[in-house]
């Protein structure tokens, strides 16, 4: 790194002390600075508390180096190393377009949004990074203008700063589920849908109109803005060796404050990142991790389970979005799922058979599990629909419902045998929104 | 052990396939149908003439174009090196 010593505006105090802080702990690094009731860092409070990015004196392949030396993979669910997009976009033919994909699709997930709101000023740092790494000249910001507070916030943003290296277009994305799929995304940045169509190549190396396209989201991209300024050691001292870094995760459902954004160090436990909102939560019965199309844990499992690839996997789970959803000890798995299910069957693209049918059959079957009216018979159709709509279509929508039902049925054993002796518990979680669905 | 045999596998377009239903008839070693009529392609490598012969017609007959045989080059240890595609 050439950033010299005197310009890294006190890195010290960006160490993270603990494992867990909210926006404006010290210890925190995405979320450091002003709390949030101060609302959007504005640029002289931003350059005035981290510096000066100082891009002018870095070849795009020095900067594509210093990232790649980071390690830092995309915070969206795939965990994919954005070194390799860049690089590949780098190799390609054409003028590459790097896409901020600000859509936060997960209905429960707010982080992208909470930075988007509060520190606009480094997502889009994060964007000159990416766009200086491979030179590229135009960012596209693809996120929902209905989100006022967000949108709001980076509008006035990009007003304030002058002399980046990338001109950044604010695109109005469409509000459903699949439409921050990559592919969905680039679909839509052609003028057509926003739908998972087939592609033969990574978009990084064709996408929008056939230029390499790099689509990150925010909290990645946001990364970049601190990795230029203080280098891939500092960023390696945080986090373990599969995941560096910190990472942004938002804790839903029945806890003190639902919807609250954390800064977390992996391998941090689900218990951990609980407790720092919440000190006096109980046991909960179960957690949902990594999003709607996530994972159920059961709750003793999940509180003394650390955030970390490896554990998480072992838990058949992955952190995907970031999204921890907690269901307390007296609310029903099995009708809570029943609802997320029959909302993101409607959320379907439409585009594949096993997709279109497959999910309303099993959203109908788990129903009339959650309501007490399903026998045996009705939960090994619901296990023959998952295994037959697993893996298949054109995006992952189909396999990420079937997994979320699939560990509804093995993390809620107790509960569904006395559902199928007909005495549901009813008692549906609170804290797990669903916004209004687009028409199927 | 080096023996490279020649291996190809059926893929579907899940965003084409329309359930028409007639690969099921032309390769049924390989390809099902689920119980709305899409196709489901078996991932088994196809290493006899007959079967690539019977899923290539499969291919040619899929009224949405949704099917294709690709070439799978396995590596002595028997994994996937790399995908060549063809038809």
């Amino acid at each position: 790194m050439t950033m010299s010593a005197t310009s890294m505006q006190t890195p010290r105090s960006m160490e993270l002390g603990t494992r867990v802080g909210t926006v404006g702990d010290p210890g925190t690094r995405l979320l450091a600075g002003p709390r949030s009731a101060e609302g959007a860092e504005d640029i002289d409070q931003h350059l005035s508390r981290l510096g000066p990015l100082g891009l002018a004196d870095q070849s795009p392949a020095e900067l594509r180096s210093v990232i790649a030396e980071s390690g830092l993979q995309g915070r969206g669910g795939g965990q994919f190393p954005i070194a390799s997009k860049l690089d590949l976009a780098a190799r390609s033919a054409g003028t590459p377009l790097i896409v901020v994909n600000g859509s936060e699709g997960e209905p429960a997930s707010r982080k992208d949004r909470t930075l988007l709101s509060l520190r606009p000023h480094l997502v889009l740092d994060g964007a000159m990074v990416a766009a200086a790494s491979v030179g590229s000249r135009e960012v596209v910001l693809y996120l929902h203008r209905s989100r006022a507070d967000a949108t709001g916030a980076v509008e006035r943003a990009i007003a304030e700063r002058f002399g980046d290296p990338a001109h950044v277009r604010v695109i109005d994305a469409p509000m459903r589920y699949v439409a921050g799929e990559t592919r969905a995304v680039v679909s839509y940045l052609e003028g057509s849908g926003a739908l998972p169509r087939k592609r033969s190549i990574p978009v990084a190396a064709s996408g929008v109109a056939g230029r390499p396209t790099v689509v990150n989201n925010v909290e990645t991209i946001a990364h970049l803005g601190l990795i230029a300024r203080f280098g891939p050691a500092w960023f390696h001292e945080a986090g373990d060796a599969r995941t560096p870094g910190s990472t942004l995760i938002t804790i839903a459902g029945e806890v003190a404050w639902p919807l609250t954004v954390a800064e977390v160090v992996i391998p941090t436990t689900v218990g951990d990142a609980l407790r720092s909102i919440d000190p006096t939560m109980r046991q909960p019965r179960a957690v949902l991790v990594g999003g709607y199309e996530g994972t159920w844990i059961s709750g003793d499992v999940a509180m003394a389970t650390p955030l970390s690839r490896g554990s998480l996997k072992a838990c058949g789970a992955s952190l995907g979005c970031g999204l921890i959803a907690v269901l307390g000890p007296g609310s029903c798995g099995l009708k809570t799922t029943a609802r997320i299910v029959r909302w993101l069957a409607g959320e379907s693209a439409g585009q594949c058979g096993p997709c279109v049918f497959g999910l309303p059959a099993i959203a109908e079957v788990l129903e009339r599990v959650s309501d007490g009216t399903a026998d045996r018979g009705d939960v090994r159709r619901l296990r023959l629909l998952t295994a037959s709509v697993h893996g298949r279509g054109g995006c992952g929508h189909p396999t990420g419902v079937v997994g979320l039902v699939d560990s509804a049925l093995d993390t809620f054993g107790p509960e569904l045998g006395r559902h199928l002796r007909g005495r549901p518990c009813g008692i549906e979680a609170s804290g797990f929104p669903l916004p209004l669905g687009a028409a199927p | 052990m080096t023996t490279d045999r020649p291996a190809w596998r059926i893929e579907v377009d899940g965003t084409a396939c329309d359930g028409h239903g007639i690969c099921m008839l032309c390769c049924p070693s390989r390809i099902g149908l689920d119980e709305w009529g899409y196709a489901i392609v078996s991932d088994e490598p196809i290493t006899n003439d007959h079967i690539l012969a019977q899923a290539r017609r499969a291919v040619r007959a899929c009224p949405a174009n949704a099917l294709r045989v690709s070439a799978l080059r396995t590596s002595p240890a028997g994994t996937i090196r790399s995908v060549r595609r063809d038809a």
